[in-house]
Parts: structure tokens; sequence; C-alpha cells
């Protein structure tokens, strides 16, 4: 709890000032509008989370969202596939994507770093490939609008993405923090040579991580393609993953692996949705976004250590 | 036996090559465009046009994934070291490109479209006029907007000059009218932030009484916006180019109107003007080496021939 502590005053303190500069933040459109983006940005940040856990890194996932988006489009508009086959469809595809990194990082020993950098390259340009670089779209979404409604629509006044994401941070908890498979995660990512010599399938925990991470990445797509309606597959979700890597380690992870939390990630990808609401809020130019998000993380981040040092002389 | 079937493998494929490279006459040119996007796609149709229509040219068509000035570079240096008789190039960053549009100039012909570098030695631009654009969207937020009021203005970098150019040609129109510019949002091309800019904006300004897209994927980013927050028709919305959603705003009377380029015409203009000028005819390069596509104003009387127009360009 010690770690999410300082990013969640961080992130406390943050949303009383800009409440008070500006009350619309709390206005619902915006609580709706922020909510949204949460949920969408925390369902695959969660699953970069238990990744880095693990010890390793994905790289690929912003890729893997165009990939995933043009599919999505193609099945839908194109070949007109139902919806739900659509979907379940798009997250076998994902999480195939991720038995695959799983598969060559543990069997072929090779950096999860460099894994997921060529699938960061390689699925750009396959979705470029696939979608003969146009944009692929939902239009009006006709023949699907209950799919549409329900990856942009609202469930009794709060965004679905976020309540997606309610629903995920739970089970992953109990997942992580209250079963035998959430204790392999960490003691492999702390120590993997001990992890094994304990008696864990060192590899089978490592490998089933980045499965993980492939469904809730294969989830986030399929949410983000229905929130930008279009897909431009040179850039659709470029970055992503660093938003995704940012919000799990300002929540505490590590990345030399073994530390982390759910809440800590949850607090992570709220902190950098805030700070990306209260440039617009606060009437900071645009083009002071990435240095407002920057130097703030950087106080707390600063602030924190201080903190953490001091309450170590003192106990 | 291994070496003959080797041999016979190698002789298949020098015949393959030799049938398919043309015969000396033809000009090889090259178009090369700044990144990848659909607006290409249409600029691509052109270029394969002129290729068809001359027997003498060979068209080439360059897409650099990254639409860096590095990439493009390497693009061009691959194509100079082919022997290439002319390349039309949309510069990423014209200023600082001029000294290599030039190493171009002095081994081949060279134009610019789309975006030019006017102090470089290329023979002649071909594109649109960025300014007159912006004036035309300035006439349409003046047509949608009688009674006046505020507008916000989304685009994805300022420092592009087709963005400063059309953002010019507004803020000179509408000085001294009763519009008044609350802002400029950018997003980096990211589609997930330019929505979010939109959804802030209709939070944060209330009574915001219209939303400029600038650049092409910002139509549909700030339609879809303001159908989440359920303010369709209330806000009035101009915007650029013609990505499929914003044709369909348009049609259903979302989106007030739009201002679109010609980009098949920048491939087909170019490729046949360089044609020409390869084969010594100077006469349809203008005296200002400088010649402009017009841009063209769709509202909803015009949108179904433009979309019927452009799905015939696109091959659909």
């Amino acid at each position: 709890m010690k770690k999410e502590l300082g990013t969640f005053l961080l992130l406390v303190v943050l949303c009383i000032a800009v409440s008070v500069l500006n009350p619309r933040f709390l206005a619902p459109a915006n609580l709706q509008n922020m909510a949204r983006l949460i949920g969408a940005y925390g369902i695959f940040s969660i699953g970069l989370g238990m990744v880095i856990i693990t010890g390793g890194i994905d790289l690929s996932v912003g890729s893997v969202f165009a990939l995933l988006g043009v599919l999505l489009s193609i099945m839908l508009t194109e070949w007109g596939l139902p919806s739900l086959l659509a979907v379940l469809a798009v997250i076998g595809v994902a999480t195939a994507l991720g038995a695959f990194h799983g598969l060559l990082i543990t069997k072929a020993r090779i950096q999860p770093f460099i894994v997921t950098l060529c699938g960061l390259l390689f699925y750009r340009g396959l979705a470029r490939f696939i979608a003969n670089d146009e944009t692929k779209g939902f239009g009006s979404a006709e023949g699907f609008e209950t799919l549409h409604n329900l990856a942009t629509g609202s469930l009794f006044g709060i965004p679905t993405p976020f309540v997606l994401l309610v629903i995920i941070s739970v089970v992953m908890w109990v997942v992580l923090h209250r079963s035998v498979y959430g204790r392999y995660l960490f003691a492999v990512g702390r120590n993997e040579t001990a992890a094994r010599y304990s008696g864990i399938n060192s590899k089978k925990v490592v490998a089933s991580a980045y499965i993980i991470l492939g469904i809730l990445a294969g989830i986030a797509g399929i949410v983000f393609a229905f929130y930008t309606n279009s897909i431009s597959p040179s850039s659709h979700g470029n970055f992503f993953e660093l938003y995704g890597i940012a919000a799990a380690v300002l929540g505490g992870c590590s990345l030399r692996g073994g530390e982390g939390s759910i809440l800590g990630i949850l607090i992570g990808t709220a902190l950098l949705q805030v700070l990306q609401n209260l440039v617009n809020l606060l009437g900071i130019p645009s083009s002071l976004n990435f240095a407002v998000m920057g130097a703030v993380i950087l106080v707390g981040v600063i602030a924190d250590q201080l903190l953490q040092r001091r309450s170590a002389r003192v106990g | 036996m291994r070496l003959n079937r080797f041999v016979a493998l190698a002789c298949v494929g020098l015949l393959l090559t030799v049938a398919c490279a043309k015969n000396g006459g033809t000009k090889k040119l090259a178009f090369v465009t700044n990144n990848a996007a659909d607006f290409w796609t249409i600029a691509r149709k052109g270029c394969e046009k002129a290729d068809a229509e001359l027997a003498d040219i060979a068209v080439e068509f360059r897409i650099p994934a990254d639409g860096t000035a590095a990439e493009q570079k390497r693009i061009v240096d691959d194509l100079l070291a082919k022997g290439i008789d002319g390349i039309a190039i949309s510069p990423v960053d014209p200023d600082n490109q001029t000294q290599m549009i030039n190493d171009i100039a002095r081994q081949t012909l060279v134009f610019t479209q789309d975006s030019d570098a006017l102090n470089s030695n290329r023979t002649c631009y071909i594109g649109t006029d960025n300014v007159a654009a912006g004036r035309q969207a300035a006439a349409l937020i003046k047509e949608a907007l009688p009674q006046g009021g505020k507008i916000m203005i989304f685009v994805g970098k300022l420092d592009a000059r087709n963005a400063q150019e059309r953002l010019q040609g507004i803020r000179e129109s509408l000085q001294g009218s009763n519009i008044q510019i609350i802002d400029v949002r950018t997003d980096d091309t990211d589609r997930v932030r330019a929505k979010s800019n939109v959804a802030d904006t209709l939070v944060l300004y209330p009574d915001v009484a219209g939303l400029v897209g600038l650049w092409g994927y910002n139509g549909p980013a700030i339609l879809n916006a303001v159908r989440d927050a359920g303010k369709t028709g209330q806000v009035k919305i101009v915007c650029f180019d013609e990505e499929d959603e914003t044709l369909a705003g348009v049609k259903d009377g979302a989106i007030y109107g739009t201002v679109v380029q010609q980009p098949y015409e920048f491939g087909y203009q170019s490729m046949k003007m360089m044609a020409a000028a390869l084969a010594g005819d100077q006469s349809q390069i203008p005296p200002s080496k400088q010649k402009f596509v017009d841009t063209l104003v769709i509202k909803r009387a015009e949108v179904d021939d433009f979309i019927q127009k452009i799905n015939q360009l696109r091959g659909r």
C-alpha cells in the first residue's frame, strides 16, 4: 500500500486543485468522459502490469490495437460477421499473439524487449497492409448497433468501458493478490531462478502473463476501435504501450519485476487521464500537454521518494 | 544435376527480368508521399491514370511508413541510385529539406507536390493553396453561424505548414466578424486524444457554437464527440478532407460542410507535367512555378455526387 500512497495523494491533490480552479471538472459530463478513457486505458494497463510484475515488458500493444481495429472493422463491415463472433475472433487473435510472445520469450529465450519490439513493427506493418493504407471505420454501425452501443454507451450513467474495468479489476485483484498463481507471478518476477528451484514452472507462469495481457489488449482494442469509430492503421494506438507502462510504474510496479498491485495500476491510469484532462480544462496550451504530464509526474515521484526516505529514517 | 537446375532457374529469372523491364525510351518517374493515408490512395489513382495514358513513362509510387524527413531521404537516395528521371515529392519539413531537394534537382527533374519548398530549386509545385482553403472554411463558418458565436479549432500538429496556413486563412477571414476563436487544440494525430479534446471543449464551453477540424481525421473525431454529448445539430461543424465518416456526417446534416482537396489532380497533373518537361515542353509550367489545384466546398447539396466520384477513384 505504501508504494501506491504517493501516487494516490498526487491524484487527490491534482483533482482538488483542478476542481477549485475550474468547477466544471466535477461536471457529470466531464466525469463520464474521463471514466470512459480511464476504463479503456486501464483495461490494458492491468495486463501490462501483469507482464511487468514477471519482469517482462510489452512494447507491441499500440500496434496490436491498430491490427485488431482493422480486423474488427473488416469483419463487421465487409464480411458482415455477427457481432459476437467478431468480438470473439478479435480477442482470440489478441490472445494468440500474447501466447506467441510468451512462447518466444520462454521457449526460444528471446528477450521480451526484442520480441515485442519486433511485434511493434510487424503488427503495424501488417495492419497497414491489410487495410491497404486506408482508414477503416464502422460508419453508422449498421447491423451491429448493439455491439456499438455496448462499447460506447453507458450502464446506469456509468460508461461501459469503466464498468468493464471494474469487473476486470476485481477478477484480476483476486488472481494477483489472493491466489497461489498470483504468488507465483511475484515469485518469478522477483527471482526466476529461486522460483524455479522451489518447484514453480516459471516458463508457464511467464507465458501465461503474456496471454492475460493478450486477452485484456483484445478487449481494450475493441473499446478503442469503437471510441474513435475509425482506425487509421498508421497512427491508431501509437505509443499507447507507453501510457500502459507509465500507469503501471507510477502505480508501484517495478520494471525489475516482482512488485506491483492492481490498485496501484488503476491509480496510475487515473492520474495520467486526469493530467490530460486538466490541460484542456485549465486552458493550458495543447503544446504544453506532454510537458505538464512529465513535470507533474516527476515532481510527484520526487516528493514520494523524499517522503519514503523520511519515513524510513523515522521508522 | 543440381548445377543444371540452378543454371536453368537463373536463365528463367534473367529472361523474366529482361521481359519485365521496359524499353530504354521509357522515363521512370516517382511520386513520394509524406505518410500513409487515404489521401494518397487517391493521388495514386491519378498517377496510375497518367501512367496508363502516356506510353513513355513508368510511375513508381513510394510511401514513407513513418512520415519522417529521414525516411524520405532514404527513399530519394534509393530512387536516384536507380537512375530515376523525375521525382514529385511532398516534403515533410520543407524548410529543412530544401538542401535535399536541391541535391535532387542537380541530378534529375524534381517537382514538389502537396507541400512546397519555396526556396528550393524545384522546377514546379503542384498542390493546394491552403490559405485560400482556410478562407473557404471561414466562409462556411460564417454561413453556419449567422448569429456569430465562439468556435474552437482542432488540428493534429500546429507546426505543420498546412495547419498554419489554413489557420491563417480562417483567422484573416474571421477578423472583425462576430465569430470569436477560443483557441486551437492539438492532438499529435492520436485519434483518441482528438476526440477527448472535443469532449473536454464541450464540457468546458457549453456555449461553444462551432467546431472546426483542420485535418482529415478531426472531422470524424468532432462528429463522434458531439454525438456522444447529444449536441448534434446544436453545435455547427466545419472540417477538411473527405474521410468516409465526414462525408456521411455532411450527408445527414450533422456536419455543415467540408473543404476538400483534389489529390487525384496532384498525381495526374504532376506526372503529366513532368513527362512533358522531360520531352522538352516547359509550356505547362506557370511562370510563378506554382500550380494551385482548387479546393472544393462540399455541403449537403453536393455530397452525393462527390461520394460517388470519390468511391470511383478509390476503386470501390
